[in-house]
């Protein structure tokens, strides 16, 4: 499954940008404490030197002991080891149940020939707290830059992106058919978007001459074809009648003139799809196709002697809108496909209703994917003297005009379906 | 008759040349717009087949200036061009037919004796030939005073042959002037194998054995 841009930059955020601050927060969390231990210890030191100070001014007047505060001891000597570090100890408060936590460090003094070692004490509670709160309003702090970075992120990469979801919108529609112009803004105010817009429009109006250069070559090469091909035509009318003829100039002749008539029909039918594709049709009338299946079914019947016995329900009276030549292009080629192709002793069934036209004809399978009966120069048998190009007029036409079509082989019977497109 | 033939393509004017100084036409040739105009201008032909790209102008703009000249003469338009457009432009200018290239000479010299006898109507419109009689009002054919019933295709096709009558005519050209010529339809050999069969036959009952000649297989050819 492929995911938006938005989307995609939206998941790594989610999922790198916690873990950034997770470990933000933990080195936050290292740090605080580590001051917090600091200042502790330094509290610690000013108040044993103020209390000592203020010990040896009036030794008489000082309270031994504040609890929670300091001790000062006279000859009593606490291991070397503890002494001049802090250290985490607990107390016992007077008017609190509960033992509670201090830090406490106590020194070694020398005063009027006694030893002296003063403890003082500083309350854990209150750093422990300060902690906490501090860590909880960074957390908090945290959770408010997470949520405002991805809302930022999606709402300014869909402000960022737009230029280049219209410039999506307008290439989607493009064409080099049906719609070969795309207007793509010059100035988006991006300049990536800018150049894949200016590299856009190149593309598209090369890839619009490469067309049209090839449906006019088309066209031209056809069309100067046509007086070569007019040439041999007529040398070999002429030369048939040539009294020096032999049988062996004459067979070779029939092979000529067969293949210049084969070309002649081929240069014919392309030049026809060349205009077509160059909309060279563009007179529509309303066309009775009711009368104009009923002639050229006639016309095929009058010009085959052994037409298919031939079946038909055609509703009369039925319109469509299109250009005169190129409707009946497309039934007669239909019908004489039909006919063409059929066995012997076969049948034709034509059915024309309000929306469609089908035809269907007995004969034998053909050897090509149904699907690419309709390309250009494909038969769907290859030994049949066809151009190949009869069933692409009819796709085209049948294009041109947004015309359904479909074929269909089964048991021995083509069939060939024709929707108006009518809703 | 006199006739004129206006095309550039120097081997094509040759061709045609060739193919209606065999049948007795007088042939007069222009391969310019200009040349054209002053032939077209000067003098009065029975004919004149008209290419429409020519060195110069339009072969249509030729056709346009003569018939605003008043010169009646018949134009049969040969083009490139197969459009309906072009068609209808040619036929509303005041050209009598209009062939696509390629065509078959034989094809180009029908359509010409067709123009000449819709032309010269008030001569007899029966075609004879040996003892074949056809005749073009009532459509109906004889041979030795025999009626023969044809089909519309065999009449067609006979009607084609005898006009150009002691010549070749291939089965191509043949089966375009029956079947069209838009079509691919070169599978409609088989049915002018037919036709002709059919009309050889019809013709053999009546006594006119040889009248209809295969050619090598190239062709079909109406001769005594």
């Amino acid at each position: 499954m492929n995911k938006t841009l938005e989307q995609k930059s939206t998941r790594y955020l989610m999922i790198w940008l916690p873990v950034v601050l997770l470990l933000g927060s933990l080195l936050f969390f290292v740090m605080l404490n580590m001051h917090s231990h600091h200042t502790q210890e330094k509290q610690l030191a000013l108040k044993q030197q103020n209390v000592w100070n203020a010990f040896i001014a009036q030794p008489a007047a000082m309270t031994m002991q504040i609890q929670g505060e300091y001790v000062i001891q006279k000859n009593y000597l606490l291991p070397a080891q503890i002494l001049d570090e802090p250290r985490d100890t607990s107390l016992l408060i007077e008017g609190s149940s509960e033992k509670l936590n201090f830090k406490a460090l106590t020194k070694a003094y020398h005063f009027n020939n006694e030893n002296y070692q003063l403890t003082t004490f500083v309350s854990s509670k209150e750093f422990f707290h300060l902690t906490i709160k501090v860590f909880a309003t960074e957390a908090f702090v945290f959770l408010l830059l997470l949520i405002s970075i991805v809302v930022i992120n999606r709402r300014s990469s869909r402000l960022l992106w737009r230029p280049f979801h219209r410039t999506l919108k307008k290439t989607s529609g493009y064409d080099v058919v049906n719609n070969p112009v795309a207007q793509l803004e010059q100035q988006t105010g991006i300049a990536e978007f800018d150049q894949l817009n200016a590299e856009l429009t190149s593309m598209i109006a090369k890839v619009n001459t490469a067309y049209n250069n090839q449906k006019n070559f088309v066209e031209n090469a056809s069309h100067e074809m046509q007086t070569p091909l007019a040439i041999i035509r007529s040398k070999l009318d002429l030369l048939i009648n040539e009294p020096s003829l032999t049988e062996k100039s004459a067979s070779l002749l029939g092979d000529i003139t067969e293949a210049n008539d084969r070309l002649s029909q081929m240069n014919k039918s392309l030049l026809l799809l060349a205009k077509i594709d160059n909309n060279q049709f563009p007179e529509q009338e309303k066309i009775n196709i009711s009368a104009l299946v009923e002639r050229i079914l006639t016309t095929y019947q009058e010009h085959y002697d052994d037409f298919p016995s031939l079946s038909k329900s055609i509703v009369s009276g039925i319109y469509i809108m299109a250009n005169p030549a190129l409707t009946e292009i497309l039934f007669s080629n239909l019908i004489k496909n039909a006919v063409v192709h059929n066995v012997s002793q076969g049948f034709i069934k034509v059915c024309l209703s309000d929306s469609t036209f089908s035809i269907e004809n007995s004969g034998d399978a053909i050897t090509e994917k149904p699907e690419m009966l309709f390309e250009r120069f494909r038969k769907g048998n290859k030994e049949s003297k066809t151009t190949g190009l009869g069933l692409s007029l009819v796709r085209q036409i049948a294009q041109l005009y947004k015309m359904g079509l479909q074929y269909n082989y089964k048991n021995g019977v083509h069939y060939v379906l024709i929707d108006f497109g009518r809703m | 008759m006199k006739l004129l033939i206006i095309e550039d393509e120097d081997s094509l004017l040759r061709s045609i040349t060739d193919y209606f100084t065999q049948e007795d036409f007088l042939c007069e040739t222009a391969s310019t717009y200009k040349e054209g105009i002053q032939k077209a201008t000067d003098f009065q032909y029975d004919c004149i087949i008209l290419d429409v790209n020519l060195p110069g102008g339009s072969g249509l703009a030729l056709l346009e200036y003569l018939r605003k000249h008043k010169k009646a003469d018949g134009v049969i338009i040969i083009s490139a061009r197969d459009s309906l457009g072009d068609k209808i432009a040619g036929l509303d200018l005041g050209a009598d037919d209009y062939l696509t290239k390629p065509f078959h000479l034989s094809e180009l010299y029908s359509r010409v004796k067709a123009l000449l006898r819709r032309k010269y109507a008030s001569s007899s419109s029966v075609i004879e030939f040996d003892k074949l009689k056809l005749d073009l009002l009532l459509k109906t054919v004889s041979y030795s005073g025999q009626p023969l019933l044809l089909t519309k295709n065999e009449y067609e096709l006979l009607l084609f042959l005898l006009t150009n009558k002691n010549r070749v005519v291939s089965k191509q050209a043949i089966a375009e002037h029956i079947y069209g010529e838009q079509t691919d339809n070169l599978a409609s050999f088989d049915f002018v194998y037919s036709h002709i069969k059919n009309l050889k036959r019809k013709l053999k009952e009546k006594g006119g054995d040889d009248l209809l000649q295969t050619v090598y297989g190239l062709g079909y050819k109406l001769s005594v």
